[in-house]
């Protein structure tokens, strides 16, 4: 098995340390760090994706190998700024005002990073403006989650903020969380919508390729 | 909107069966707002957002509306093919005759109404005085009010006062009594007091005391005087047709001002119904009810007073009213004595309520120097710590998998429930409620199951089936394992857990352990520190405290340290009804805990992520930390 080869299966497995040693070893061995990326890190994504929609793996093993790969893309992402790798678009992600709930969010954010996204964390409890402004900063998706039946709600008025501020075509959104179905996706206008987090990477690809 | 009167349109007929119910609505109503309607209570788990798929119907006669997107990814092409609808989803569009399974009904249950008993000082706050006051004359031409509030001071009980409703019901009663009585006193904490009523001389002075859950309400008539528990009942809470968590019911109360006072009736009037049942039951009279507490969590605390809702339901999730509430009796809309008042404890915060309190009074938490971890797990489970007289606590989302939702053959602990499991000689053994052929699995079965899999090495540490496992299966394309055949259980179908199933409980488990280990941090703690662990609640009760412990669920200390303790909220509520000196404590406490919140705890995710595990990795994660 090459670096590559052990990176991969060490993110898949979830083994966070092992990971980071092998983004280690790879770079120094000087293994080009756009191929770690895209070789390693965001092919064992995928291939966790893959395993999650085939009911193989489920949220356990996703969160922990996701904390790998997070691991190693911090190591990583230095080496892949002064090659110049370019991000594969940029996803503003955040629960709605009124939720703090982050774990469903973050595991999303984690799953769009390892394929090759770059991320804008705005956190929990996020307000419209703040949504806009990150499309003004230059997001082209944003990515609302809901938890939470007497915050979903809110997603609504944040797409019409956007509306209203003039920036509707110059982002796609993206919804989830438990309460969300493809009804309410499309009853508020939403771009795309996803049950889970590897389906989110899915979606979030189809709706930049739209 | 639900279109239950269609302008100018016609009405259809619905028919539930086998419930034999009838109900006319408008064409383009949901199937679930039709028999809500009808009174007929079915499983909404997720209070008809089409997001859990339990409240299946299938038409016997007539029609229904078109599939939605979400029935076709609740129900596969066999069950569609049969004629299965979610209730949420279907809309009427012409008369139709409907059959709704068992397994769609919110059935009556096994309800949980026994506790434990603390030592304290018998002192309600309710107490009664005899009177034997001197009849009116020429000579004595006192009110009746002054008459009987001289009598009060002479007999004990001076500075009480009288409220016009308690006034008006005395004048007659005390003169069809010969001037004789028993009176009822509120007593204040300054030393005044509050006329109830009067009463027959002698008869025994009652209080209520009533454990408000979200899925279960739970009564209870107490003998003011003596201290004793004359009668229990318990009752669903009629709420649960608009859904069965407090968020869903706050979703909907906030659709309307109608609806939010529909769900306070609909609670308040089951309560009432409840001290119809103890009355009977004990051969009282309302009337004679001069007392009541309510605790409950703080959702249900302000569906009962009235309180609005809605800044419960987002962050940073504020209750209206957190101290201690006493509300006239009949205001609420419970029909008790004339002026009695209904006593609510303090809520901690949002997510750790009344309910919460009483708990910690009834278990000792409040008292204790001693270092006790107590947790009350539910579909929302409170946890806290007291060490050395501190007291931490917090609330973390557990989630349905304990009460069966969201479990392939979940079901609550009805009769046919499996709710207990152990794996001998290559087959699983189970146990059911009333020993019934089995039917599905309830909380404490499915954490069993687990457990048994496990050791059996049928289950790895990530919580993935063993594959060449003879038990398990992919036949219907998810790794299933076979608990039960169809030909042993009681509806001809295999019962069995499924992955799916395994990572809900590492969910539901994953959050209450992280929960725990977070107080314990905060507390520089670790679990073998733990002098007790009481675990309060249905479920804590029928837990296997081995199986809980080898799936991580509890911390791993020695069995002995543990007290499983029932409905300790309800015992809480009683101590409240006969001791002031405990209402004292219940309101300082609120003041007292520490609450912490869990959602904005930085190592929070790590916690949780490691707890997730059934292997070692949360000794892992402390080691890191």
């Amino acid at each position: 098995m090459t670096v590559i080869d052990e990176l991969r299966q060490a993110v898949v497995d979830g083994q966070l340390k092992p990971a980071v040693a092998k983004v280690e070893q790879g770079l120094a061995e000087g293994t080009e760090a756009g191929r770690l990326l895209t070789e390693g890190l965001i092919a064992a994504m995928a291939q966790v994706g893959q395993l999650y929609e085939e009911g193989e793996i489920f949220v356990p093993e996703m969160l922990v190998a996701a904390r790998a790969m997070t691991a190693a893309l911090g190591v990583l992402k230095p080496h892949l700024l002064e090659e110049g790798v370019e991000a594969a678009g940029t996803v503003a992600i955040g629960t709605v005002q009124g939720d703090l709930h982050d774990i469903g969010k973050n595991l999303v954010a984690m799953m769009l990073e390892g394929s090759g996204f770059e991320i804008m964390d705005l956190g929990v409890d996020v307000p419209a403006e703040r949504f806009v402004q990150a499309i003004r900063e230059g997001a082209n998706v944003v990515a609302m989650s809901a938890l939470l039946t007497t915050t979903m709600t809110n997603m609504r008025e944040i797409i019409q903020a956007i509306t209203d501020a003039g920036l509707r075509d110059q982002a796609s959104i993206v919804i989830g969380g438990a309460p969300i179905t493809k009804t309410y996706a499309d009853e508020i206008g939403a771009d795309g919508y996803a049950t889970d987090a590897s389906g989110a990477v899915r979606v979030v690809r189809e709706v930049l390729a739209a | 909107m639900p279109l239950l009167r269609a302008p100018g349109g016609g009405l259809v007929n619905v028919d539930l069966q086998p419930v034999g119910r009838r109900v006319q609505v408008a064409p383009g109503s949901t199937v679930l707002e039709a028999a809500q309607l009808a009174g007929v209570q079915l499983v909404a788990v997720c209070g008809g957002l089409g997001t859990c798929g339990t409240c299946r119907v299938r038409a016997v006669d007539g029609r229904l509306g078109e599939e939605t997107e979400e029935e076709r990814t609740w129900l596969d092409g066999s069950e569609r093919a049969q004629g299965w609808r979610l209730a949420c989803q279907t809309r009427v569009v012409g008369a139709v005759r409907l059959e709704i399974p068992p397994e769609s009904l919110s059935t009556p249950q096994r309800l949980q109404t026994e506790g434990l008993s603390v030592d304290f000082e018998l002192d309600p706050a309710v107490i009664a005085i005899d009177l034997a006051l001197a009849p009116p004359s020429l000579e004595d031409l006192r009110a009746d009010t002054r008459r009987l509030l001289e009598g009060l001071a002479a007999a004990g009980a001076p500075g009480t006062s009288v409220e016009l409703r308690v006034a008006a019901s005395s004048s007659d009663r005390l003169r069809d009594q010969h001037w004789q009585g028993r009176a009822a006193v509120r007593r204040r904490p300054d030393g005044t007091g509050d006329l109830v009523c009067i009463r027959p001389p002698k008869e025994p002075l009652l209080g209520l005391a009533v454990d408000t859950g979200t899925t279960k309400l739970a009564a209870y008539l107490v003998d003011l005087a003596g201290g004793h528990t004359l009668a229990r009942a318990g009752a669903m809470n009629p709420q649960i047709v608009y859904g069965e968590d407090v968020v869903t019911r706050v979703t909907y109360a906030n659709t309307s001002p109608d609806a939010a006072r529909l769900l306070h009736e609909r609670l308040v009037g089951e309560i009432d119904n409840l001290v119809g049942v103890l009355c009977a039951q004990a051969g009282a009279r309302r009337d004679q009810i001069v007392d009541a507490v309510v605790v409950g969590n703080t959702v249900m605390h302000h569906f009962v007073t009235g309180l609005p809702v809605r800044q419960l339901g987002e962050a940073p999730y504020i209750s209206a009213v957190s101290d201690a509430v006493v509300a006239g009796a009949a205001e609420i809309g419970l029909r008790l004595a004339g002026g009695a008042a209904v006593y609510l404890p303090p809520n901690i915060a949002a997510y750790v309520g009344s309910d919460h309190v009483a708990m910690l009074l009834a278990t000792g938490l409040a008292d204790t120097e001693e270092t006790v971890l107590a947790l009350d797990i539910g579909t929302n489970t409170e946890i806290s710590l007291a060490h050395k007289g501190v007291i931490w606590s917090c609330s973390t989302a557990s989630g349905p998998a304990f009460e069966g939702a969201h479990i392939h053959d979940g079901m609550r602990a009805a009769p046919g429930a499996i709710e207990h499991v152990r794996f001998r000689n290559g087959a699983f053994q189970v146990q059911t409620v009333e020993a019934q052929a089995p039917v599905g699995i309830c909380g404490s079965g499915i954490v069993d199951a687990i457990a048994a899999a496990l050791d059996a090495g049928i289950i790895d540490e990530r919580g993935s089936l063993a594959k060449d496992h003879p038990l398990v299966s992919r036949s219907s394309g998810k790794p299933t394992c076979l608990l039960v055949p169809a030909a042993r259980t009681g509806h001809g179908r295999d019962v069995v857990f499924t992955r799916s199933d395994v990572n809900e409980v590492q969910l539901a488990k994953g959050a209450i352990r992280a929960g725990t280990e977070l107080l314990l941090q905060e507390a520089g703690l670790c679990a073998s520190n733990l002098d007790r662990v009481v675990v309060a609640g249905a479920f804590g009760t029928y837990l296997d405290l081995q199986s809980a412990i080898r799936v991580g669920l509890l911390v791993d200390v020695d069995r002995h340290r543990y007290h499983q303790v029932g409905n300790a909220a309800g015992r809480g509520a009683e101590q409240l009804l006969l001791s002031r000196e405990r209402r004292a404590v219940a309101d300082r406490l609120a003041m007292r805990v520490r609450y912490v919140e869990l959602t904005v705890n930085r190592s929070f995710t790590d916690v949780f992520a490691a707890a997730l595990s059934f292997g070692t990795e949360l000794g892992r994660a402390e080691e890191r930390g």
